[in-house]
């Protein structure tokens, strides 16, 4: 699925350059759950901006089922990200002024999808996440978890082949970050997603099939020993050196 | 609709800033909405005048020079109708006739008919109508009736009255004096009442003189039967009678008569367009005469209307722009303070596969919504203002220019018999008037157009800076923000 190869993106800060990513080289396969751990401003969410194609390396090659995104127009980035990527925040990010639902359907706003299947993909979405009952709430009237629980659904709703998180549970409590990392596993499971999660927290690193540290924007892949690759479930854990 | 949804949505977040737009470009409408009324108010106040001055459908008026005295020997000077007045040898004044006949002029009345300008060949009008650009010619006479009344005793001093009179051509009313009248009993000139010895007389002086369809009215010594009364505006100093134009030639005048002649020519142009090549057609064709149109009149016409035009002109419709412009400046400042503030969400929405013209859309869409919730609230605010100024503005004014041509009577001068016994007739003076000019502003279909135009524009350019920024946002920058 994914092949980086010397991926290296640098910013300018005043007058010097900050290498966020250095030197990276990562393949990560259909279907594989994939964490990434590392301390704050080491490359972790700039790695995922890079997998998603929200921001494009200054040197190297990231492909995705063989094209290589930094060659792609901003418009095919998108309409790729639209059909293809699923993306969830650490803050949710929903439009504060959209019901659950309407949240949900505004992924499937890109996708020129008629009225009448919105409602019927819409509606599978929220129940796949036990959220049918909350379809109308605003964001202001559901919990952190339900909030992120829509936010999943927003993901998902249009059948993406890649779900990347940053920190999805990183604004919630010990309780509810069990059940969206428990919703999130069954799913990966359920789908076969291509799943890429960065996450502070080593226990749910754990989970992961493979755990890759991000450390001064280099990245080192550990092997993970979670329940994902202990059940057996997904593909088995590729080499530590990725 | 999922567009409609989310914009109302984000409308009723921002509610107090929605309105604040909105009631700033309500405000810059609402003037400029204003100010065209009042504008179109004095502008057909203006007309109004103007159009009155020489009638409807009249586009350019043609008039002979200022009429001379007669010349000694002259026919004129043999005229019955003529007469002058000197002080006889008692000290007593003494009116004469051309034939050198003077008698005291006590008691005595003279009713003296004088022309305004001098005569133009009745040919020149059939000339004129053949001119291009020229749809129609008629000739028509203006003349003055003098009458003056001498005490029985030398120390008393002389009563005098005038009225005007109009020569018209029967045949052509819709043009000349008669074409903005309104008739209020009897009726008005047929083409068969070329030559009889009929009457059409202006409601004011009819009023006056208590006279009504079916009275007499003797002029020059001619008696004349009304047919009909007619209303027309004061600001164009109406003349009191209007006669056919051939009974108006055969007149005895002071100084001779106008057979043969007119002293007016009302011309209708094809278009406006036509008319300064027209002007200057007739210029070449009467030179010596004086040829108006209603742009070169309306240079003469003065008086608080002109003000109140140029304060609309120049300080309203300023006064308007540069509040617009504060208006569409405050909305694209702010349009844009909200767009920083959801930098996140629309960062959210390219990260899920929105085109940013997608997004763009749904900004523009939110500006041009509040440019027409403005777009409403300021027709009803010009509306309001046209009112305002209709109820509480002052009354204009407008100064018109008389009737020239008028010459005093010589002491000394030959005179012959008059009306009443030999009386001395002196040429009467039309000087300039003031008339009263009612203001109507008016909110036409075109300003609340122009309104609606000037909202969107307003929403669309507040909108478009709003858009730049998004078009220009990076999802991973965007992003960073909320992280």
């Amino acid at each position: 699925m994914y092949k980086l190869t010397g991926v290296t993106r640098l910013y300018q800060k005043g007058r010097r350059t900050v290498a966020a990513v250095q030197d990276l080289d990562l393949s990560i396969e259909d279907g594989e759950w994939l964490a990434v751990q590392g301390r704050t401003g080491h490359g972790k969410s700039t790695l995922l901006n890079l997998l998603g194609g929200l921001d494009r390396p200054t040197d190297g090659t990231v492909g995705l089922d063989g094209t290589d995104l930094g060659a792609l127009r901003e418009t095919q980035l998108t309409r790729l990200r639209a059909e293809k990527i699923g993306f969830i925040f650490q803050t949710f990010n929903l439009i504060p002024t959209m019901s659950a639902a309407e949240n949900v359907e505004a992924a499937l706003i890109p996708l020129g999808v008629s009225a009448a299947d919105r409602r019927a993909k819409i509606a599978a979405a929220l129940d796949a996440v036990g959220l049918a009952d909350r379809a109308a709430h605003l964001p202001s009237e559901m919990s952190g978890g339900q909030q992120q629980r829509t936010a999943i659904a927003r993901a998902l709703v249009k059948q993406p082949t890649v779900v990347l998180a940053d920190e999805p549970t990183g604004n919630l409590d010990q309780d509810t970050r069990d059940e969206i990392i428990a919703l999130l596993e069954r799913l990966w499971h359920e789908r076969g997603l291509t799943l890429v999660l960065v996450t502070h927290d080593t226990a749910i690193a754990r989970r992961a099939q493979r755990v890759a540290v991000m450390s001064n924007g280099r990245l080192t892949i550990h092997q993970a020993t979670g329940s994902a690759t202990a059940s057996g479930i997904g593909p088995s854990a590729p080499s530590p050196s990725g | 609709m999922f567009f409609v949804t989310y914009l109302r949505r984000e409308l009723r977040r921002r509610m107090r800033q929605a309105i604040f737009i909105a009631l700033g470009l309500a405000l810059g409408i609402g003037l400029v909405v204003t100010v065209a009324a009042a504008s179109a108010g004095v502008k057909k106040a203006q007309s109004g005048v103007l159009s009155a001055l020489y009638g409807v459908g009249t586009d350019v008026t043609v008039t002979g020079a200022a009429p001379g005295p007669p010349k000694p020997g002259s026919k004129s000077n043999n005229d019955q109708n003529n007469y002058g007045l000197q002080a006889g040898p008692n000290g007593q004044t003494e009116i004469c006739t051309s034939n050198g006949k003077c008698i005291n002029a006590a008691g005595k009345t003279i009713d003296q008919l004088t022309a305004s300008y001098a005569g133009i060949g009745q040919s020149r009008v059939a000339e004129a109508a053949r001119l291009p650009g020229v749809t129609a010619a008629a000739g028509g006479i203006t003349l003055t009736d003098n009458t003056t009344t001498f005490g029985h005793s030398s120390s008393s001093l002389p009563q005098s009255s005038s009225f005007t009179l109009d020569g018209v051509d029967t045949g052509k009313t819709s043009l000349g004096p008669l074409s903005g009248a309104s008739l209020t009993s009897g009726h008005s000139f047929t083409a068969a009442d070329a030559d009889t010895g009929v009457a059409v007389v202006d409601s004011g002086y009819a009023k006056s003189e208590n006279l009504k369809a079916g009275s007499v009215l003797t002029i020059g010594g001619v008696k004349f039967t009304v047919i009909g009364i007619v209303r027309q505006s004061q600001a164009s100093s109406p003349p009191d009678v209007y006669v056919p134009l051939a009974r108006a030639q055969a007149m005895s005048l002071y100084a001779g008569s106008l057979k043969g002649e007119v002293t007016t020519i009302y011309v209708a142009a094809a278009s406006a367009a036509d008319i300064p090549a027209v002007s200057k057609e007739i210029s070449g064709l009467l030179p010596g005469s004086t040829v108006t149109t209603e742009a070169s009149l309306a240079s003469e016409v003065t008086g608080s209307v002109t003000s109140a035009a140029k304060l609309a002109n120049d300080l309203g419709k300023w006064l308007a722009v540069l509040v617009l412009i504060a208006a569409f400046a405050v909305a694209s400042l702010l349009t844009m303070a909200a767009v920083a503030r959801r930098v996140a969400e629309f960062g959210t929405l390219k990260a899920i596969g929105w085109r940013t013209r997608r997004i763009v859309a749904q900004v523009l869409g939110e500006s041009v919504a509040m440019g027409i919730a403005g777009a409403a609230v300021g027709v009803g605010l010009g509306f309001a203002g046209a009112a305002i100024i209709s109820s509480v503005a002052p009354k204009l004014s407008a100064t018109v220019p008389g009737s020239s041509g008028a010459f005093s009577l010589a002491a000394g001068q030959a005179v012959g018999p008059g009306q009443g016994g030999g009386v001395p007739r002196r040429p009467g003076t039309t000087a300039s008037h003031v008339v009263a000019v009612p203001l109507h502003p008016s909110v036409t279909v075109g300003v609340i157009v122009l309104a609606v135009i000037l909202a969107v524009a307003g929403g669309l350019l507040a909108g478009s800076f709003g858009s730049w920024r998004i078009a220009r946002l990076r999802p991973a920058d965007a992003l960073s923000q909320v992280a």
